[in-house]
């Protein structure tokens, strides 16, 4: 019952503001210095910190107290003084060798690098000396001798920190006639596109690849004026947070390949919303212009993606004016179905539901949202349908999806970052969702079945292992034991599976097992969904997977955006009608009788709950294409045309069931547990958007293309 | 004869010959309201002709008879571009003692404002449809 | 009864002591009027019988008439449009046009600063990479009614792509023939780059 309660907070949990910078500079700052140590300094960074050992120093005569080991730039920041810089991120690691932030500091005889160096007692900084503005104004030339002029062209121009602090810091003439230098660019993948020649050495990108993304690919060669940024041999970056060194590049140095020349900054709308191609629920923001989106970006938001964004969630955008459903279709005499008017597809579908007699059901797909989904479900049951099902599976023996908490990732995104050992069974989480990618394992380390962070370890790739160590019976189960805060994170391979039920009621055993040895808020374990709408419509007392359609032979189906063929038109009668509503032209509009378009994340605002229970909104951008309409409208249209009205409401408390034992069922054989996205060619395309994408496509044929380039590594 | 003015009668008589007898200075007084005698200093590709007489005060010491084909139709974006500089006292250097710039891709026929005429320019966008709609697969 | 004392007492004080105290004062002090109305008509019996004959002979009509009589035997000071033209200069403000290179190459490079800087919202551009990587537009579009014809994209123009060209004769007859596409704008700088090329040549100490 508490964790019930619990969760139903979850659920209602909005958006939480971002923490401030300065937390999350200390954050990053502790996490990166020693990768090896990474969960147990964060647990450290937990502890309530001893006032008294603070030293105090004054940033331009402004008092601060800072603990010792902060850095003049942190200093800086917490005393409200912003010290430029480049190479210096809150998320990485120092590397001080970009030297825009040289800063004076009283008795010192040079100025001192304010990322790279730590305060001293009684240090008095000087951020708007003459040393220091020329030391800034000397660097910036520096800088400058080799970037070229060419803002014009340059996609980073109105959005670049070298264009701004130039204005701000730097000289308004030059001094060097001598021709600049020019690098080769480097092909990176049909992502990034690189511009060599503007680099500046700020090595943002090499240490995000290998600290945050976990790809050791890029990399300096040369030194001095022949330094170069690259990965050493032909190579495309192979991660599928590549898109992140976009951001992280301070000048236009690596860009988008997919947006490139398409918009300036200063002409871009923005949108915030929310990712839905994978459960986590990214923050985004979606820059749009003239009503077509053009890129997304990430929105800070430390508890969930802190400010990273997945590829397919960043280049995917260009599915989503691909092979849309712009009007109403119905089939004709002859099977074909033909564009028509609203009301003509509105009156043949209600007359369709009124005409099955209660023999109607529905299934949703995985970007529906929760007030579509609520809305096809009133519609349903009062047509007297039974069963509104998610194409999506999760095991319903034991209690099933009637504890929120028992699909839920429990322990929070954010509170993975204090668990101490973390078991993934069944899953990948690198391409399943981005869960927190500094927890992203090292190519080559991540593995079949089950997988160990911070020291990944492959387990087994099968239902046995998993059976072990559920018994306690596996070399690995008194290590689990004796974990302060362990973590078990189920995932689809798993679950998805015949014996997935038997092997979750166990995997649930372990779980409450291992919570009598913890800490009792700390909840072991944690279900990771694969997509978006999942947990809203479990929430919303929908049933995990289609079996029970596939038994009832409905007269009239009801497809929400559900295409990835979990039913198909062979499991059902000739006579049944389906009716299919979604963005996308795909298996689901092809197999139907009526389509109705709706409107992608990006066209609707929507409610959403991530893998962790968060209810989030998307907030409309711009307007569906064409007749498109939000989902729920279309609903409700077709409610108003059957005369049976109902309120549309967006979330229900999710049902208070009491806690059912798990039975002592034996697992049949042995299963090989093999998560569907292994690959990184898989991650490209699970949904229908990203199945329209060129981009996308693009990426497979790439990534497919470097297997077979000799510097490849497996 | 300066005294009488009767200078003034001679030179009108002049300028009915300079401009092709009575009936050419009764249809150019209709087509231009105007009778003008001057330098002919070029033609232009559509037969245009450009004259001068500094007799004139600055403003209409350059002119323009627009070419025979036009009839009464002229208007005066018929004048070429390279003339259009002269005309407008821009520079006093006419086109046919220094040539303009000539690049490949310059456009020399002569396009009067078409507007009006079934030549008439019709706005029509060149960017590329914001969204490709699904076309359902066909039975056939 | 005390207050009219005051006042006339203060129209006692000499003029000078007042100029002095003029500081003092919360309002200035008025001493010069100037009377606006029409003047008295000079009532002499002369001036009656002049207006009167004015009147009744219109002699301002025959005098007016007189003037424009005198002004059509003068050469004429308008100049007589289509056939001959007034002044201009090269740096005037006429028809946008989009240049090209001498190789044929359009300049435009889609840095879309004329559409960010113009004050009237008339151009919209869309832009990609074109087959060969170059940055250029899809879309070029000027609103040739919005535009005021202020400048500033020429001025804002990194490559002398989008200028104002030297013509004004492109008068339309319907709104739509003024909605100017990249094509559109190409073929008028195609026409008329003689004249820009001189004009910008005209202007090079100054740019």
């Amino acid at each position: 019952m508490l964790q019930a309660g619990s969760a139903v907070r979850g659920l209602c949990k909005a958006i939480r503001p971002s923490a401030p910078i300065v937390k999350a500079a200390d954050k990053a700052m502790a996490a990166h210095a020693l990768p090896a140590t990474l969960v147990l300094s964060r647990s450290q960074s937990n502890k309530p910190v001893v006032a008294d050992n603070r030293v105090e120093v004054f940033v331009d005569d402004i008092p601060v107290m800072v603990e010792p080991g902060t850095t003049v730039l942190q200093a800086a920041a917490m005393a409200g003084v912003e010290i430029p810089r480049f190479c210096y991120h809150e998320r990485l690691s120092v590397a001080g060798n970009c030297r825009m932030c040289l800063v004076e500091v009283e008795k010192a005889a040079k100025p001192v690098a304010a990322c790279a160096m730590p305060v001293m007692k009684g240090w008095r900084i000087k951020t708007n000396s003459e040393m220091t503005r020329k030391a800034r104004e000397g660097v910036m030339e520096f800088l400058l001798i080799n970037h070229p002029l060419d803002c014009p062209i340059c996609d980073q121009g109105g959005e670049c920190d070298l264009q701004d602090q130039s204005m701000a810091f730097g000289s308004d003439r030059t001094r060097f006639l001598d021709p600049k230098r020019a690098v080769e660019d480097k092909n990176l993948g049909p992502l990034v596109k690189t511009i060599m020649t503007r680099c500046i050495h700020c090595t943002r990108c090499v240490r995000f690849a290998s600290e945050v993304a976990g790809v050791e690919d890029l990399g300096t060669t040369g030194r001095g004026n022949s330094m170069e940024i690259g990965t050493y041999v032909e190579k495309m970056l192979l991660s599928e947070l590549s898109g992140n060194v976009i951001d992280l590049c301070p000048v236009g140095a690596l860009t988008s390949k997919p947006y490139s020349f398409s918009a300036r900054p200063w002409e871009l709308r923005r949108t915030d919303s929310i990712d839905v191609f994978d459960a986590l629920g990214s923050n985004i923001t979606v820059n749009h212009r003239t009503g077509e989106v053009l890129r997304i970006l990430p929105k800070t938001n430390e508890d969930i993606n802190e400010e990273w964004l997945a590829d397919k969630a960043r280049f995917a955008c260009d599915g989503l004016k691909r092979q849309r459903l712009v009007a109403p279709m119905v089939k004709d005499s002859k099977g074909d179905l033909r564009p028509c008017e609203w009301e003509d597809a509105l009156i043949v579908a209600a007359t369709a539901l009124q005409e099955a007699n209660g023999s109607v059901a529905a299934v949703a797909g995985g970007q529906a949202d929760a007030e579509a989904l609520t809305a096809l479900r009133d519609l349903v049951y009062r047509l007297g349908g039974q069963h509104v099902c998610t194409e999506e599976v999760f095991p319903d023996n034991g209690s099933g999806t009637d504890l929120r908490s028992n699909y839920l990732l429990n322990s929070s995104i954010a509170g993975m970052e204090e668990a101490d050992l973390v078991v993934f069974i069944g899953t990948n989480p690198r391409y399943v969702v981005l869960v927190l990618p500094c927890m992203s394992p090292t190519p080559g380390a991540w593995c079949w079945c089950c997988l160990v962070c911070h020291q990944p370890q492959h387990l087994g790739d099968s239902s046995a292992t998993v059976e072990q160590l559920c018994a306690g019976t596996h070399a690995f189960s008194s290590k689990l034991a004796a974990a302060k805060r362990p973590m078990i994170i189920v995932g689809q391979a798993l679950l998805g599976q015949s014996q997935g039920g038997v092997l979750y009621a166990k995997i649930c055993q372990l779980a409450n097992k291992l919570r009598g040895s913890v800490e009792p808020s700390w909840r072991v374990l944690n279900v990771l969904h694969r997509v978006a709408s999942q947990v809203a419509a479990l929430d919303l007392g929908y049933k995990a997977g289609v079996a029970a359609v596939r038994q009832q032979k409905p007269k009239v189906l009801f497809l929400l955006g559900a295409d990835e063929g979990a039913i198909t038109r062979s499991d059902l009668p000739a006579d049944t009608t389906v009716i299919y509503q979604g963005s996308h032209g795909d298996a689901g509009a092809a197999m139907a009788d009526i389509v109705l378009p709706g409107a992608t994340y990006t066209e609707k605002t929507a409610t959403y709950v991530n893998t962790e229970g968060r209810a989030q909104t998307t907030l409309a951008a711009i307007t569906p294409p064409g007749y498109a309409r939000e989902d729920w409208k279309i609903i409700r249209a077709i409610s108003e045309v059957l005369l049976c009205v109902f309120n549309v409401v967006a979330h229900e408390e999710p049902m208070n069931v009491m806690l059912q034992s798990v039975g002592a069922a034996r697992v049949d054989g042995s299963a090989v547990l093999r998560p569907a996205l292994l690959q990184l060619e898989d991650y490209y395309m699970t949904d229908v958007v990203s199945r329209a994408s060129p981009t996308m496509a693009k990426c497979i044929a790439a990534v497919k293309k470097e297997k077979s380039n000799r510097y490849h590594s497996k | 004869m300066a005294f009488f003015g009767l200078d003034r009668v001679s030179r009108f008589f002049n300028l009915i010959k300079e401009n092709g007898g009575f009936r050419q200075s009764l249809y150019k007084l209709y087509r231009q309201n105007d009778l003008k005698s001057g330098t002919l200093v070029g033609t232009d590709k559509l037969g245009n002709k450009y004259y001068e007489n500094n007799e004139y005060f600055l403003g209409r010491n350059r002119w323009v008879i627009y070419s025979p084909s036009l009839g009464t139709d002229f208007d005066g974006s018929a004048v070429s571009p390279a003339w259009f500089g002269w005309l407008h006292y821009k520079t006093d250097i006419p086109p046919t003692q220094k040539e303009h710039v000539q690049y490949s891709y310059i456009d020399t026929t002569p396009s009067p404002n078409p507007t009006g005429t079934n030549k008439a320019y019709i706005p029509y966008t060149t960017g590329k449809p914001k969204i490709q709609a699904w076309v359902p697969p066909t039975r056939s | 009864m005390a207050a009219l004392r005051v006042f006339t007492i203060s129209r006692l004080v000499p003029q000078d002591l007042l100029r002095g105290s003029r500081p003092l004062l919360v309002s200035s002090r008025r001493s010069n009027y100037k009377d606006v109305s029409m003047p008295e008509p000079d009532m002499s019996y002369g001036a009656i019988t002049e207006r009167a004959a004015t009147t009744i002979f219109w002699t301002e009509l025959a005098r007016g008439f007189a003037v424009t009589l005198g002004t059509m035997f003068k050469e004429p000071c308008t100049i007589n449009y289509p056939f001959e033209k007034g002044p201009l200069s090269p740096r005037f403000r006429g028809e946008h046009a989009l240049r090209r290179y001498p190789t044929g190459e359009e300049r435009c490079i889609a840095c879309k600063l004329c559409e960010a800087i113009c004050p009237a919202q008339a151009i919209t551009i869309e832009a990609e990479e074109r087959e060969d990587g170059a940055r250029r537009t899809t879309r070029y579009d000027i609103d040739m009614t919005k535009c005021i014809y202020c400048g500033f994209c020429q001025e804002a123009c990194p490559v002398d792509a989008i200028v104002e060209g030297p013509n004004f004769e492109f008068t339309t007859e319907t709104h739509e023939e003024l909605l100017y596409n990249k094509e559109k704008l190409l073929s008028i700088g195609d026409k008329w780059e003689p004249e820009i090329a001189a004009n910008i040549q005209a202007d090079y100490l100054y740019r």
